[in-house]
């Protein structure tokens, strides 16, 4: 143990004097955060406002009703916000210049169409770029519409079903009560927010790159020539891994709490409850650490082991969604972002974000630790000549 | 008292034997040699001994303590100069020696009053702080050795310490270790220079294909040959009126005469050249320089192996 | 030609190199495919759906829902997963069907459909579809709860004839159109807005990250051998130039070929796009230069250079589309020759563009060339005379 940590300190201090480990473990994380904070808009826990237009030329009683009972109650609720065109030449400019998302054209006789039993339409046009918000205002017009036609629906399956009297049963259509309501359940917000994803993202993409410095340089002491005299010296051989583990270890957890804590005060990112975000950085560490030392192992120079980890580490940053959250993606990307100790650092951290309930880390807790029993596993079993003069 | 022990070692790497069945001992104070060309076994050897290759056979002690992979009291007795300059390039000299230095377990209390002692010794005194990369090539290799003393070792095991130096340091590193010896250090010296081997080592192995073929002292393994010393006498005048007055020295064992040089094989040429010297004399034949070759390794290690030994 | 000799020989080390292999030629092929396949064909939120009960009156709710195409519909059987997956972002809204749905409507009662949201989200909006599929489901039970209850038919049967009615009422439609101009262009294809980014990103990235292979060329002490010889260090400088600049243009070429072939991105006009692309490579290789001149070591350089690399390309538009940058940093990117390129590909790819309608963004990467490559090749100079 004393010799590990003599190693350790060593290699640390070798690595503080070699700029790239504080290059890549701090300045690049920090500064891509830094840039992402600054173009991303923050969108999030604010719901996007849908500006429609209503153009009613009809003025029977199915479009009133829309028009003057249903809209206003959507308005009420923050759904939409509606104005009101005379004009359609005048809502439709609006629309194509996207001061509008939509906008309801009701045409003369719609309702009496309707009444009559001929059906009718309504026109709905949408700006080409808010595909999501005329899509909402479309559900609006859709929920009223059905509405309207249940009792279309209930009178003709009466009279297919041989019923005469249809004005009775008209009367009776409108008060019959919905069958299918829909009830609501609060969801917790467990994601991230933009600040505190990509902090999160950068720091553990970058982590990898920073612990390989601390597991490579037993490559480097093989081409130094100073393994064979650390083999030599008087200290147990597991004591230069362990001391190389160390090492990265320290400069992954140092640069993860350093990220945690500029980020936290520069951009105001909100990693969640401190001893939560610990574990997880622990975990993050050693899970990193294990799969950079596989690396390590199966490779013969310090070049060919670093350009391997850097083709690992991307890969997975990549496949992670630490540039883009791909677990929000298609599901297979999403199920395969699974095989990354990256999406279950993010997913810990978002999960911790909903309170500071630790059990909800446990699993990705666990799963981060897995990644390192494995691979620290593999890294044994592939290792046996590392320690060969 | 030996300081190593050793024998009976093998090590085979797939199906080549390295090493096959070495064994010697070294007293404290005794500059022992392993000779031999390159790809001989030397290194292998020296591993094992150092405790930094597994043998597959065979028993290694120093100071009376096993050495294998794993012992690490017995490899506080050790000094090891590995053959390829062994240094961390982005520390200091100093930082160098102070890693080494508690790896190896000097007390803290002495370790910095070391670090002096070594660095005076290397002669990078002035030089202690500044990074090794800045460093010259001798000045590495200074250091490389330098490394080695610092725990003051029982045994330095020195893995030919002078590949590839320049002429005034590796005169330097030579009289380092001519030194080392007096002070009671047992020192192991690998190298393929014979005059390496002939100026330092008290006793010479010569080892090839990973096997001993003879050990001795210098003088020891001429005389295994058997050859004699060449006197090379150059001649002004007529050489066979001399070749026919040396006839009368009976220690001499061949002559060959050549237009203006005699070439005389004998056995203990220091006492015979100034009789040689009185028959040219007598002879009136004018000497016009005088040359004698003393039998060496390389002539041995010719004899031994049927090749030359080469960089 | 002694040149030529210096940037074959640039390109034959880049080339011996597998992580450059992959960094250079895979990696870019592959970002550009992952996030065409996650990003490119828009978002298309996540409903989550779980119907324990296993009814066909349940199963036709499903249905409605799985018919909108504005979403994807995902099948759950847990409550507990599907509302974490809703928290976690994995799913935009869950809708969970009751075990006894199909007889809760059949007995007459009222079957409460759970929505869940997120509050912080815009659910609120979704949420209004959902509500309109449990309004039509809602209106064939009415019915057919009417013509049970006037002796008519069998629940089951009339439910099966208010089915037939509704899908054969002319009822009431809306009709969907759209207007305006679009911001990404209405036919872009699904890889169109991301292999831009990618080929502006990778060479810049190549050309940063490359310019160790410059540092170890002077560390190896191949420099001074080269000045040695009868080469005038104009030679040498404009040799070198020529590597990087070759390095570039191959990786750019094979980029947009590749792309072109494999994913059948339109680059538009292939004056225009050639000369985007030359010129971004000049950019790419006096950046490169700089770097090289600048470092004394090729790691800090590579180091360095993946992070400057990467960082410009985030701030140019190459990560996150410029178009939904706030206003000052859309600004702040034209600091940038990422996002001058980008404007170059978005003129030709989107607008349909032609060499003189992006002689603008040509004539500022030109800028950037001629600045960068001046002072590159001044410094290294210094730097291989010294």
């Amino acid at each position: 143990m004393r010799a590990a940590a003599l190693i350790a300190r060593k290699d640390l201090s070798q690595r503080i004097r070699d700029k790239s480990a504080i290059l890549l473990g701090v300045v690049a994380p920090l500064g891509l955060a830094l840039i992402f904070s600054g173009i991303i808009p923050d969108t999030s826990g604010s719901s996007f406002d849908v500006q429609v237009g209503v153009v009613n030329n009809d003025g029977g009683v199915v479009a009133a009703g829309f028009v003057n009972d249903v809209l206003p109650a959507v308005e009420a609720d923050d759904i939409l916000t509606v104005t009101s065109y005379a004009d359609e030449d005048a809502a439709l400019a609006d629309v194509d210049s996207g001061t509008l998302s939509a906008v309801y054209i009701f045409a003369p006789g719609f309702s009496d169409s309707i009444q009559s039993g001929a059906g009718g339409s309504v026109r709905l046009v949408g700006n080409v770029d808010q595909s999501t918000s005329a899509q909402i205002a479309k559900a609006v017009l859709d929920g009223y519409l059905a509405e309207i036609d249940a009792v279309g629906i209930a009178v003709g399956s009466s009279a297919v079903s041989g019923a005469t009297d249809l004005a009775a049963i008209t009367a009776l259509a409108t008060q019959e009560t919905a069958a299918v309501v829909l009830t609501d359940i609060a969801a917790d917000n467990r994601e991230l927010d933009a600040t505190t994803f990509f902090s999160a993202g950068m720091a553990v993409f970058f982590l990898f790159f920073t612990v390989q410095f601390g597991v490579s340089s037993l490559l480097e002491e093989r081409f130094h020539g100073t393994l064979p005299r650390l083999l030599g010296a008087p200290i147990n051989r597991w004591s230069i891994l362990g001391g190389k583990a160390i090492t990265s270890f320290v400069l992954g957890l140092v640069s993860m709490v350093v990220l945690a804590v500029a980020t936290t005060f520069m951009i105001g990112a909100e990693w969640g409850n401190p001893i939560g975000v610990a574990i997880l950085m622990v975990c993050g560490v050693l899970s990193a650490l294990g799969i950079m030392a596989v690396v390590a192992v199966v490779s013969k120079t310090a070049e060919q082991a670093a350009n391997w980890q850097s083709i690992v580490a991307v890969a997975l940053g990549l496949l992670g969604g630490t540039f883009f959250p791909l677990s929000q993606g298609p599901r297979l990307l999403a199920l395969f972002s699974k095989l990354t100790p990256h999406a279950w650092f993010l997913q810990g951290l978002g999960d911790l974000s909903a309170g500071s309930d630790l059990t909800a880390i446990i699993t990705p807790a666990l799963a981060l630790i897995a990644f390192f029993a494995v691979t620290v596993g593999a890294a044994t079993i592939f290792g046996k000549e590392v320690l060969a003069p | 008292m030996n300081v190593l022990e050793c024998g009976g070692l093998v090590k085979a790497f797939d199906d080549l034997v390295a090493v096959d069945d070495v064994g010697f001992h070294i007293a404290a104070g005794e500059t022992y040699g392993l000779l031999g060309p390159n790809g001989a076994g030397k290194t292998t050897c020296i591993s094992m001994i150092a405790g930094i290759l597994q043998a597959d056979a065979g028993r290694v002690t120093v100071g009376g303590r096993e050495i294998t992979t794993r012992s690490t009291e017995g490899k506080a007795e050790i000094g090891y100069v590995p053959q390829d300059i062994a240094i961390y390039p982005d520390l200091s000299a100093r930082e160098n020696l102070r890693f080494f230095g508690r790896l190896y377990g000097v007390p803290k209390a002495n370790l910095e009053r070391r670090i002096d002692e070594v660095l005076e010794v290397i002669g990078l005194s002035d030089r202690g702080d500044d990074r090794t990369q800045e460093y010259s090539g001798g000045m590495k290799r200074r250091l490389n050795i330098g490394i080695g003393l610092l725990h003051e070792p029982s045994l330095l095991i020195l893995d030919e310490p002078t590949v590839g130096v320049d002429p005034q340091s590796r005169n330097a590193i030579l009289e380092s270790v001519e030194l080392l010896g007096q002070t009671g250090t047992a020192v192991l010296y690998t190298t393929h220079y014979m005059e390496e081997a002939e100026r330092l080592c008290d006793r010479v192995a010569i080892i090839d294909g990973g096997k001993i073929r003879a050990e001795g002292t210098r003088r020891e393994l001429v005389e295994l040959v058997g050859q004699r010393d060449t006197v090379t006498l150059g001649v002004v005048g007529s050489a066979h009126k001399l070749v026919a007055g040396l006839e009368v020295v009976s220690e001499i064992e061949k002559i060959t005469a050549t237009e203006g040089s005699i070439e005389i094989l004998v056995e203990g040429a220091s006492q015979v050249l100034p009789r040689l010297l009185d028959v040219a004399q007598q002879s009136g034949v004018a000497v016009s320089g005088v040359e004698v070759i003393e039998p060496n390794l390389e002539s041995v290690f010719l004899h031994l192996t049927g090749k030359a030994l080469r960089d | 030609m002694k040149s030529l000799v210096i940037t074959s020989t640039n390109i034959k080390r880049m080339l011996r190199d597998p992580s450059t292999i992959f960094f250079v030629f895979i990696f870019p092929m592959m970002l550009i495919l992952v996030l065409g396949a996650a990003f490119g064909g828009g978002f298309t939120p996540k409903i989550g759906v779980i119907a324990e009960g296993g009814g066909d009156y349940a199963q036709s709710f499903v249905d409605e829902v799985a018919e909108d195409e504005d979403f994807e519909t995902i099948t759950y059987s847990a409550v507990d997963v599907l509302i974490k997956d809703v928290e976690r972002g994995v799913l935009q809204m869950g809708v969970i069907l009751p075990a006894a749905y199909d007889e809760m409507l059949r007995t007459g009662g009222t079957a409460a459909v759970e929505f869940v949201g997120r509050l912080d989200q815009s659910v609120v909006q979704y949420r209004a579809s959902i509500e309109a599929v449990a309004a039509n489901q809602s209106a064939v039970f009415r019915a057919a709860r009417l013509v049970e209850a006037q002796g008519l038919a069998d629940f089951g049967e009339a439910v099966t004839t208010a089915r037939v009615v509704a899908s054969g009422s002319t009822g009431t439609e809306v009709i969907v159109e759209t207007t305006g101009e679009s911001l990404f262009g209405e036919d872009l294809g699904q890889f169109d807005l991301g292999a831009p980014q990618q080929l502006i990103l990778f060479v810049f990235l190549t050309s940063l990250a490359g310019s160790a292979a410059l540092i170890q060329t002077r560390r190896l002490g191949v420099s001074r051998r080269m000045v040695s010889t009868p080469t005038s260090i104009g030679q040498i400088l404009l040799g070198e130039t020529g590597g990087r600049f070759a390095i570039a243009m191959i990786q750019g070429l094979f980029i947009m070929i590749g792309a072109a072939v494999a994913f059948e991105v339109r680059w538009g006009n292939l004056f225009g796009a050639a000369a985007l692309l030359i010129m971004i490579a000049l950019v790419g290789a006096g950046a490169g230069m700089l770097m090289g001149a600048l470092f004394d070591n090729d790691e800090q350089a590579g180091s360095m250079g993946v992070f400057v690399g990467l960082g410009l390309a985030a701030l140019g538009g190459c990560m996150v589309p410029m178009e939904i940058f706030p206003d000052t940093m859309v600004k702040i990117a034209h600091l940038t020759p990422h996002a001058w390129g980008l404007d170059g590909f978005s003129e030709l790819i989107r607008q349909g563009g032609t060499f003189t309608s992006i002689l603008p963004e040509l004539a500022v990467l030109a800028g950037f060339a001629v600045a960068l490559l001046s002072v590159g090749t001044w410094r290294l100079r210094a730097k291989l005379t010294h």
